[in-house]
């Protein structure tokens, strides 16, 4: 195996051959402030113009070091797509949807041209620089919402929520399906752009849902959304999810995107053999509040534990001293 | 009685939301004092489901469904307290902060704070800490429930905090903070009075605050 950023992550995400130190990377966004000054791209620029959301991602990889470089920092890009009304934020704040357009479970209307509406096309064309730019080099990561982060966007979490509290099972399953062909469509997309490796987020956390929820309403869409997709897929869900980790791996997916309340050393125990685990550096805590030495002692943890693909455990807050991300890469070149 | 009670209780665990108002009509109808209602049957439920939530036994969608089914049970019953608002254990202004526009939490929270006999004035989402401190000026609230989804909008709590103390208005209410990316720790380090790490424990901490009222 060539030893580069790209084919380390790829080996870790699909259980090839470790190399000489292990993959540092980045499923979910490490926009903070300090990345986007090195960069000289701000928020809301590097969510609506390809050209700044390129550079933000290279940065990533040129400035702190990670394997990896993703240029989707937002969560709503599908849903701005699908007609919610998104306020895209500003420099200290991510964009959120506004509006739920299908609050009332009315039928989703999908544009002919959804791959073409402003929000998806940004994604698609930065991933096109990308690999212009490092392609086969560096490890390029997409990512897309699936069907049930989508509903919370749609019809409103709690909205969402109180229908398969109430058991309505038919208006549940019917938007779920109805979004299935917008992820299959839009992850495809992103690897005939360029993408490497594709991160599917679907936020049926502990948080919100129980393992039983997932097991009857998202597993059997996320093995169909897995078999009919044309690469290598990390599964994004946050929060602790040490109660469905044998569910997720299930999924048709190669990897699992994981938060440090899951205990890593339990996590590579109970599904390493069959799925390759990402992430595990606590955001909250270790990369906002910490110190790099904090940073580096968990990244150590993970690597020990035997963790594929360590970094971030999900998107960092815009806070994060940038100092603190620089700490997993120096842990991970200190080899296994 | 202890069988209106119990019927009760387990409608509102159960989220049998089409039956509860039925169940404390009929219980009114029988003669149970409405406020035994509320507190032995409506709030001890939701004490039943807080804790069912907290040991992972049940989840959000299930909690929601309970909190729905008590407030209707709730709404049949207020209107038969007698003293009316004079009964309510204290005003909570409840907020999720800044950026942030995610509300289940604090929608839950606020439903539990009110089934507990609070008055709860809920801001909405997306609140600026200015804003905050000028509804607290003007409400005069007993506490302050601030809840933050995000780890990105988390910090604006600490800023909620300064604002009050700018103002010189920290001593005059107790901060309660809460939300998923939020523990103990932060919750100490931005100076909050309290941290409820799920909807039952922020309803015990406003109970704990109000019974320490003089």
């Amino acid at each position: 195996m060539k030893l580069n950023p790209r084919n380390l992550v790829m080996s870790a995400l699909l259980g090839g051959r470790p190399g000489p130190r292990p993959a540092v990377g980045n499923p979910t966004s490490i926009a903070c402030h300090g990345l986007m000054e090195k960069a000289g791209v701000f928020f809301p620029e590097a969510h609506l113009n390809a050209q700044a959301m390129a550079e933000l991602a290279l940065a990533g990889h040129a400035e702190i070091g990670f394997d990896t470089v993703m240029p989707e920092y937002s969560v709503v890009q599908e849903a701005a797509a699908l007609g919610a009304q998104v306020d895209w934020g500003d420099r200290d704040q991510m964009p959120d949807v506004k509006n739920f357009p299908n609050a009332d479970f009315s039928d989703i209307v999908i544009p002919a041209d959804f791959l073409e509406k402003p929000s998806c096309r940004v994604v698609l064309d930065a991933l096109s620089i990308l690999r212009r730019q490092v392609g086969g080099r560096v490890a390029i990561i997409g990512k897309v919402m699936g069907p049930w982060t989508m509903s919370y966007h749609m019809a409103g979490t709690q909205n969402f929520l109180l229908a398969v509290g109430m058991g309505e099972r038919d208006k549940v399953t019917k938007m779920l399906r109805q979004l299935v062909p917008v992820t299959i469509a839009f992850i495809n997309a992103q690897f005939a752009a360029g993408a490497d490796v594709v991160v599917l987020a679907d936020h049926a956390t502990r948080n919100l849902v129980g393992p039983y929820h997932y097991k009857e309403y998202l597993l059997p869409i996320h093995q169909e959304i897995t078999a009919q997709v044309g690469g290598p897929i990390i599964l994004h869900v946050c929060g602790n999810c040490s109660d469905r980790l044998e569910l997720f791996a299930e999924s048709g997916v190669d990897a699992y995107h994981f938060e440090w309340q899951v205990d890593a050393k339990e996590a590579v125990r109970r599904i390493g053999s069959r799925v390759s685990l990402a992430g595990n550096i606590n955001n909250p805590q270790t990369l906002l509040q910490g110190t790099p030495e904090d940073v580096y002692r968990q990244a150590r943890y993970a690597i020990e534990a035997g963790v594929h693909l360590i970094g971030p455990e999900c998107a960092i807050p815009l806070s994060t001293p940038i100092e603190n991300l620089k700490a997993i890469a120096e842990a991970v070149r200190s080899g296994f | 009685m202890a069988d209106h009670l119990q019927t009760i209780r387990d409608a509102v665990i159960g989220g049998k939301h089409g039956e509860i108002k039925a169940l404390v009509q009929k219980a009114l109808e029988a003669g149970v004092d409405p406020g035994t209602i509320i507190n032995d049957a409506l709030i001890a439920a939701m004490d039943v489901v807080g804790a069912d939530f907290g040991t992972g036994r049940i989840f959000v969608p299930e909690m929601l469904v309970s909190a729905v089914t008590m407030k209707s049970g709730l709404e049949v019953v207020k209107p038969r307290l007698a003293g009316g608002e004079s009964r309510f254990r204290g005003t909570v202004v409840m907020a999720t902060v800044k950026g942030d526009l995610h509300d289940i939490g604090k929608n839950l929270v606020s439903m539990m704070l009110e089934g507990a006999g609070f008055k709860v004035m809920d801001l909405g989402v997306d609140l600026s800490a200015e804003k905050l401190v000028d509804q607290v000026k003007s409400i005069r609230p007993d506490i302050l429930g601030l809840s933050a989804l995000l780890t990105t909008t988390m910090p604006q709590m600490q800023r909620v905090i300064g604002a009050l103390k700018d103002q010189g208005l920290r001593d005059r209410v107790k901060v309660l903070v809460g939300g998923a990316p939020v523990d103990r720790n932060f919750a100490e380090k931005i100076g909050a009075d309290g941290y409820g790490a799920n909807a039952a424990e922020a309803v015990a901490l406003a109970r704990r605050f109000a019974a320490a009222q003089p």
